[in-house]
């Protein structure tokens, strides 16, 4: 199959497609005011938390399971971490790297108790991590007595106010780096390609003598672990806990990880797809704002492109499947 | 000569059916035995127990000549012994290579190989030499397994089989869900497994089939072992008659 | 392993591109004449600009959309912007909540306005975003709620909270003569406005003997919220007289676990804000007094300094309105004119 054969069956070039022509629309409406650096610095900059949680979202998709419980372990992990930092006291990065400690342990933690619960106690993972997500948010508002902690080092507030890495803006650095990292294991990895295999088939996937269990523990895993870093980027963004705006983080980041072509039956999909999907409804956001428009239409558009997005895959699928049913008859 | 794998009184029941009662099967190195019989017969239970899928009550089984007994797949895939289930264990969304290393990657030399990096290339080369020594007609290594034909997945399906198993391969019945000349091209791929060195065992309920590949067949009735043919000079009514009993 | 290496040195040198920009000294220069100072007095109204030397770019961003008294501001706003001859633009987050409110933000400055008039979500997350705000040149102008510090906005106008508490309790002790324990049902900790009017009407409370002051409960801004909170502290003091709703939703949701508690007779509650349902409640007797604050004057002195501040005009950095109690008696009469609008 050649490469551009092989690149339009890809959901997420299409969807990058659909994404050209939003900004090619608001462009047009809005001009310079939309199409700018500026604009896009900070659109970056209010996603950068959700591509972190993407990246996770999207093996754990792949491999035909769910996660509902990202953003209740984030708020939680923030909090942990915020209590560290608190307790010992200071500005410096010494005390914010005992948070960002803090933060990853208590996301790795919630990670591997949804594994478990998924893989070995074989609770289906909607339900699994319905759970965690009522757990945990009630914990971190056992912790906080429900009040947003506001003691976040200085250090860590003033790494998105004004560190710049090779000219890009902190935030959007550290969730660029995970993302290409999170690409890397996902498509040229072991790890990745047990992935995608226990997604496809799981029985032929223990079959062939891989650990599906033990695999499963790592994915989610690795879910909460971002989630954890998630939350110490949601620290240095707003420099308190937001233990109430994280409720719909977990649609949110499902519905990118959709929209950008990885199948919620498991076995495809891709870290890129992902991005793109992450930023539909941002650049959404920001145009109508930009372009005067009230920002409910947001909710209206962005659903419907997920359901479009869903169908158009769906089609495209069957008849991927009828032309290979009907060649075969004839190549045998 | 010593039969390569053997079972001598081989019995299993599950609950109060006896699915296998003093059950024997033999086959010799570079051969193809045919495993015939009806539904209920116990083809798949003595596969099962033959492969480390399944442990038997009684019995024993001997390989190259000395007793072994299987707890696991692994144990007999240590050995060279490999099953294809009708199923085919392959996983539709990634590519025949991928499947064909599936568990057990070729990893990259040195650090990046232990941290998880494969070798594709090595692992593409390895694909495409066992699917061109088999002849098969499986032709883009890059599209996806569930896009192929029933043949072609059988077919990939049994090179993978025999690229880790090199003394005796299991097919349950590979045939089954195959058009004519898809059928064609698994038969001609089971006699060049067997020019290989590599014995086979076919479980299959076509009868024209097994008498135009199999070396020997083995009959199988009510949990055990009732006739063996010479494939060359066996006839479909003498087989159909020791599976239903009529003959004895 | 030689990739493994220039990958790793690519990244180090990457690391070490880190540029900061933030600023050494402080005090830098080029901030505007008028800077807020929250410790300096306030005054209580302003003088109104004639019409703008051009028709400037205006965005209000609200606390929260679909809230009457953000919507009674924009109708002030909307109001004062024709009459001065100056276009304003409303966005609002759906939910009280900086992890909503900032994208918005950005947005908005992205689009370049001339003033932005905000009522800000969260002391602490909306800081450093508003300063980048009023860094990029924009004039901000905070309504209704501030922020930790406010000295880059140039000017500041909300309710005098503090005295509207009082007011609060004033109402309450009017309906019980005999005192008896009293609560207040607030939004989120952490929202200025709100923990202002607490301020007042704890300190008024405690410094009555013949009342006792029961912890302060927070329903997130959620009706639905509140009334469950209010069900389980008359549970746990079913010989409540009083309850003090900071808010309009607070209100609502106190006003129905009252009801369905069938504690009407006996437990007054006074609300803060006057939206329709709260009126409503006021006719049929649920609830007994309503603090109505003047979210158009407020937008419309938002108006007056924005245009203020962009001709060069006096601007006047801190402004205190005033309130309106309303009940049964005057709510056909001035009480009406102060009730909170649903539309312009």
């Amino acid at each position: 199959m050649s490469l551009v054969q092989r690149l339009s069956r890809l959901q997420s070039v299409w969807i990058l497609g659909v994404l050209v022509v939003i900004v090619v629309l608001f462009s047009i409406a809005a001009g310079q005011r939309f199409l700018s650096t500026g604009n896009f610095s900070l659109i970056s900059q209010n996603i950068a938390v959700w591509a972190v949680l993407g990246v996770g979202m999207t093996f754990v998709i792949i491999t035909s399971g769910i996660d509902l419980s990202i953003g209740s372990v984030l708020v939680f992990s923030s909090v942990v971490a915020a209590k560290v930092m608190a307790a010992v006291g200071g500005d410096g990065w010494s005390t914010a790297s005992l948070g960002i400690g803090a933060a990853l342990l208590s996301g790795i933690a919630w990670g591997t108790l949804n594994g478990f619960l998924v893989a070995r106690a074989r609770i289906p993972a909607l339900i699994v991590t319905l759970g965690t997500l009522s757990v945990a948010l009630g914990l971190a508002q056992v912790l906080t007595g429900g009040i947003d902690i506001r003691s976040v080092p200085e250090s860590l507030t003033d790494f998105n106010t004004y560190i710049k890495i090779v000219g890009i803006p902190a935030l959007p650095f550290v969730a660029l780096v995970t993302v290409v990292a999170g690409a890397i294991v996902l498509h040229r990895t072991r790890f990745g390609r047990y992935t995608y295999a226990i997604g496809s088939n799981q029985i032929a996937a223990r079959r062939m003598g891989i650990n599906v269990e033990r695999h499963l523990i790592g994915v989610y895993g690795l879910t909460g672990a971002l989630a954890g870093l998630g939350a110490v980027l949601a620290l240095s963004q707003f420099g308190t806990t937001t233990i109430a705006g994280q409720s719909l983080t977990n649609l949110n980041v499902i519905a990118a990880v959709v929209i950008g072509g990885t199948s919620i039956f498991g076995g495809e999909g891709s870290i890129f797809g992902t991005v793109v999907g992450l930023f539909i409804p941002a650049v959404l956001q920001a145009g109508f704002v930009i372009i005067g428009v009230e920002s409910f239409w947001q909710g209206v558009a962005v659903g419907s492109v997920l359901v479009a997005a869903v169908f158009v895959d769906q089609s495209r699928r069957a008849r991927a499947q009828r032309g290979a049913s009907s060649t075969r008859k004839e190549r045998t | 000569m010593t039969p390569l794998l053997e079972a001598r009184g081989l019995s299993r029941a599950f609950g109060h059916v006896q699915a296998l009662d003093e059950a024997e099967f033999d086959v010799r190195a570079g051969e193809v035995v045919a495993l015939v019989g009806d539904n209920g017969a116990g083809k798949s239970t003595l596969v099962k127990a033959l492969t480390g899928n399944l442990e038997a009550d009684r019995g024993e089984l001997l390989f190259d000549g000395r007793p072994v007994s299987f707890t696991s797949p692994a144990q007999a895939f240590a050995l060279g012994i490999e099953v294809v289930f009708q199923d085919l264990a392959l996983a539709p969304h990634l590519n025949p290579v991928q499947n064909m290393f599936l568990g057990r990657e070729i990893p990259r030399r040195g650090l990046l190989g232990r941290l998880g990096f494969m070798d594709e290339r090595a692992m593409r080369e390895r694909a495409e030499a066992g699917f061109r020594d088999l002849g098969g007609t499986v032709t883009d290594l890059t599209a996806r397994v569930g896009e192929m034909s029933g043949g072609q997945r059988q077919q990939i399906a049994i090179v993978r089989a025999i690229t880790w198993a090199d003394r005796l391969v299991f097919l349950d019945e590979p045939t089954a869900a195959l058009g004519v000349v898809q059928t064609r091209h698994v038969l001609d791929t089971i006699k060049r497994v067997r020019d290989k060195g590599i014995a086979v065992v076919l479980i299959s309920h076509s009868m024209p089939e097994v008498l135009e590949v199999a070396d020997r067949v083995q009959v199988m009735r009510l949990g055990r072992r009732v006739a063996v043919f010479e494939g060359a000079d066996t006839t479909v009514e003498q087989l159909v008659g020791a599976m239903t009993g009529g003959i004895r | 392993m030689k990739k493994l290496l220039v990958t790793g040195a690519a990244m180090v040198l990457a690391l070490s591109a880190c540029t900061s920009s933030k600023p050494t000294e402080s005090g830098g220069g080029g901030s505007p004449a008028a800077t807020v100072d929250p410790s300096a007095p306030a005054a209580t109204s302003v003088t109104a600009p004639g019409k703008a030397s051009k028709n400037y770019n205006i965005q209000f961003i609200q606390g929260v959309a679909g809230d009457e008294f953000y919507i009674t501001m924009q109708c002030g706003i909307e109001a004062e912007a024709a009459k001065l001859g100056v276009t304003v633009k409303t966005q609002g987050p759906q939910k009280f909540d900086p992890t909503l409110q900032k994208p918005i933000l950005d947005s908005v400055v992205a689009s370049k306005p001339d003033a932005i008039l905000i009522a800000p979500t969260d002391v602490t997350a909306m800081q450093q975003p508003l300063e980048a705000a009023a860094a990029a040149g924009i004039k901000v102008i905070l309504v209704d709620t501030t922020t930790e510090d406010p000295s880059y906005a140039v000017s500041a106008i909300a309710s005098d909270n503090v005295g509207g508490g009082k007011a609060a309790f004033d109402a309450i002790k009017k309906l019980n003569p005999n005192g008896g324990k009293v609560m207040v049902m607030s939004t989120d900790p952490g929202v200025s406005t709100l923990d202002l009017r607490v301020k007042g009407f704890e300190d008024a409370a405690k410094a009555d003997s013949s009342f006792k002051y029961l912890p302060v409960q927070y329903s997130r801004n959620d009706p639905a919220t509140a009334a469950n909170l209010i069900s389980s502290a008359l549970q746990k003091d079913p010989d409540m007289v009083g309850v003090f709703a900071g808010n309009l939703f607070s209100a609502e949701g106190t006003a129905t676990g009252v009801r369905q508690a069938g504690k009407t007779n006996t437990v007054k509650i006074v609300g803060f804000d006057a939206g329709p349902n709260q009126v409503k409640a006021l006719r049929e007797g649920t609830v007994q007094a309503l603090v109505a604050q003047q979210p158009a004057t407020i937008g419309q002195y938002g108006v007056d300094m924005a245009v203020a501040a962009l001709d060069g005009g006096q601007v006047t950095p801190k402004v205190q309105t005033g309130f309106t109690v309303i009940d049964k008696q005057n709510i056909d009469g001035e009480g009406a004119a102060a009730a909170y609008k649903s539309s312009c």
